[in-house]
């Protein structure tokens, strides 16, 4: 099991990762909607190093943080995310279409698309009498669509190998959970489809750690679907560029105080696990770091404008 | 020598024999497995090749297609079966916005070799089970569009919609599944063995020298029945059943347009914004001389219920006569 201190570090890329990507939108650098996993890190840094690399990961469209818990190049990310020509995806796919085929990794940006496609990954696993895992990450508001829904009776009538991770926030863009969920939590909602439910403190890096730890564990030895529910919060608005004035500015203070970073940075000291001196060096270390990976990815090109007619089929003649 | 099979008989043996050769094909949709669907185009294909490789499902078409992302992204070729076409309303996301467009999303590194296997056309069900709707996945860019009129570009086409690396939406029509190989006097020689018919290239069904008309699916056969009609008077009608909406074979319509400079489009789904108004317009581009020209489509109202109505609205043999010998007049 990855240790506390490791896990700190995953969310210290994370966090110093969406700072830096949050510096391109002033400049235009990032031209379209940016969706920043800022203050839900907890939930992600729990998922690294308990999935394998041939398990899958399907993301939504606040992608980032669990790309990087999947191992997925952090440069090839932030070059994506920048509109490069070295990105992920040669900057086809831009911030909400991550994929990374070798990990397993991708995500979209249509809100609870990313359950389907997990559940195909596992039907795979089936087919090939593997015992690997498909994961799918949404938020709070995925858990009402119809294709949620679908899934997870699908997953659950054929006893799947998947793990739903919903990160609820609390909040779908402007509307709480609260008047948007027939019930009080989504877990409770598990028994429905044939799945565990299991509710966790989002910021609690361990709590989550271990809930997902089992509910990967079941899954790979056919026990079926697993639904955790980390409650977090969204530190920032639902884009960059929100007003976000449909929450008070008290819960956000609120909120903003309860960070999983800190969290964890004072539970490490507590604990013996690391001293001030090694926690400071180890945060000027990643955040030098990624201040260099994005003046490095800021001299890549973007792509040519000659080629964005490319890839539409793979037999060239359309 | 010729087999007497029906439409859906070779949509199955096209499904055998693509199984058969890749492990890596499988059938996934509503009614397919142990049923061998409701046309009986799966059949035997559960008892041949398992319950996970020919699966039956809940009603959960977002699901499917979903998972048939999921799964070719593990490199899997999934036929996905969407029973009516009508139904895509319910999972069109999937359809659309990843079948269609990982593949460009991921500048080309991912791949979605998908089949949407779905039954389109009238049948006298009414307005929600008898729609076309090729013009509304041709719109949508990253998806090849098929529909095939006879029982050997059946068997041919959607081996070839296998085989593509490309997604490809495979409409067959209702009306045809369970005509049977004598009903055809084009394309109703099936070979017992794997053989491919190209994805977007239109065929010449019937050469004729006054009027080109170009059609597909459930309208190629009494377009051809038509232009026979009007062949004993005096009207000579060369008829190309496209066969492929995306790519759409505008050399061969245009060839043919040099010819007779007078061109009919035949189409069951609706007239605007569709297959109708875009391989005209191409025509035009592509700079031959068309004089004159002609739609003859579903006139933009959902198909209607009773048979008097439906027969108003919906191209028939007669009513494409009517077209043909309406545009040969014109000076």
């Amino acid at each position: 099991m990855t240790s506390l201190r490791e896990r700190y570090g995953y969310m210290l890329w994370m966090r110093e990762f969406e700072l830096a990507c949050l510096e391109g939108v002033p400049t235009r650098e990032i031209h379209g909607e940016l969706h920043l996993g800022i203050g839900q890190e907890g939930i992600a840094a729990a998922m690294a190093g308990v999935l394998r690399a041939d398990d899958a990961l399907v993301s939504s469209h606040r992608n980032h943080l669990h790309a990087i818990a999947k191992g997925v190049d952090m440069r090839a990310m932030m070059a994506e995310i920048f509109e490069r020509e070295t990105g992920l995806c040669g900057g086809f796919g831009g911030h909400m279409h991550l994929f990374d085929p070798s990990l397993r990794f991708s995500a979209t940006g249509i809100v609870g698309a990313s359950l389907p496609v997990a559940v195909g990954h596992a039907h795979a696993a089936r087919l090939r009498g593997t015992d690997t895992v498909a994961v799918a990450v949404v938020g709070d508001g995925a858990v009402n669509t119809g294709g949620f829904h679908e899934s997870m009776n699908m997953a659950g009538v054929m006893r799947l190998p998947v793990v739903v991770v919903v990160e609820n926030n609390e909040w779908a863009i402007s509307v709480p959970f609260e008047a948007a969920s027939a019930t009080e939590t989504v877990a409770e909602r598990a028994p429905a489809w044939g799945a565990h439910g299991v509710r966790v403190d989002g910021n609690d890096v361990e709590a989550v750690a271990e809930a997902f730890a089992s509910a990967v564990d079941r899954a790979r030895r056919g026990g079926g679907p697993s639904i955790i529910e980390a409650t977090c919060y969204r530190f920032r608005g639902h884009f960059e560029g929100d007003a976000d004035q449909y929450r008070s500015e008290t819960e956000k203070a609120e909120r903003r105080a309860m960070d999983p970073l800190a969290i964890t940075r004072d539970r490490l000291l507590a604990e013996g696990l690391a001293t001030e001196a090694e926690l400071a060096e180890q945060e000027h270390g990643v955040a030098a770091a990624v201040a260099a990976m994005l003046a490095d990815v800021r001299n890549d090109p973007l792509p040519d404008a000659s080629t964005a007619r490319q890839h539409v089929f793979v037999e060239a003649d359309a | 020598m010729s087999r007497n099979l029906n439409i859906s008989q070779c949509v199955a043996e096209a499904l055998r024999l693509e199984m058969e050769r890749d492990p890596s094909v499988l059938v996934i949709g509503e009614d397919v497995g142990h049923q061998g669907g409701v046309f009986g185009a799966t059949r035997g294909l559960q008892k041949a090749f398992g319950k996970d490789r020919v699966l039956d499902t809940p009603i959960s078409e977002t699901a499917i297609t979903g998972m048939g992302v999921g799964l070719a992204m593990e490199g899997f070729r999934p036929v996905l079966e969407v029973m009516f076409v009508d139904f895509i309303g319910v999972c069109l996301d999937q359809v659309y916005n990843a079948i269609a467009k990982n593949h460009y999303m991921t500048g080309g590194r991912v791949r979605m070799p998908i089949v949407i296997k779905t039954a389109g056309g009238c049948i006298g069900s009414g307005a929600q089970h008898s729609q076309c709707l090729w013009g509304l996945f041709a719109h949508l860019p990253g998806l090849k569009v098929v529909a095939p009129s006879n029982p050997y570009d059946t068997k041919g086409l959607m081996a070839s919609a296998i085989e593509s690396d490309d997604p490809v939406v495979f409409i067959e029509h209702k009306g045809l599944l369970l005509a049977r190989a004598e009903d055809f006097s084009f394309g109703g020689d099936v070979p017992a063995d794997r053989y491919t018919v190209p994805i977007g290239e239109a065929t010449v069904i019937r050469p004729g020298e006054d009027v080109t008309v170009a059609t597909l699916s459930g309208t190629v056969l009494p377009a051809f029945t038509a232009a026979e009609q009007l062949g004993q008077q005096g009207i000579s009608a060369e008829v190309i059943d496209l066969r492929s909406v995306v790519p759409l074979d505008v050399v061969t319509v245009a060839t043919s347009v040099a010819k007779t400079g007078k061109l009919l489009v035949v189409d069951e789904d609706y007239l605007s914004f569709g297959l109708s108004a875009e391989l005209i317009t191409r025509v035009m581009e592509h700079g031959v001389d068309l004089k004159h020209f002609a739609r003859h489509a579903v006139p933009d109202v959902p198909i209607p219920g009773a048979v008097s109505l439906e027969q108003a609205v919906v191209p028939n043999a007669d009513s494409i006569g009517a077209a043909i010998r309406e545009l040969a007049g014109r000076t």
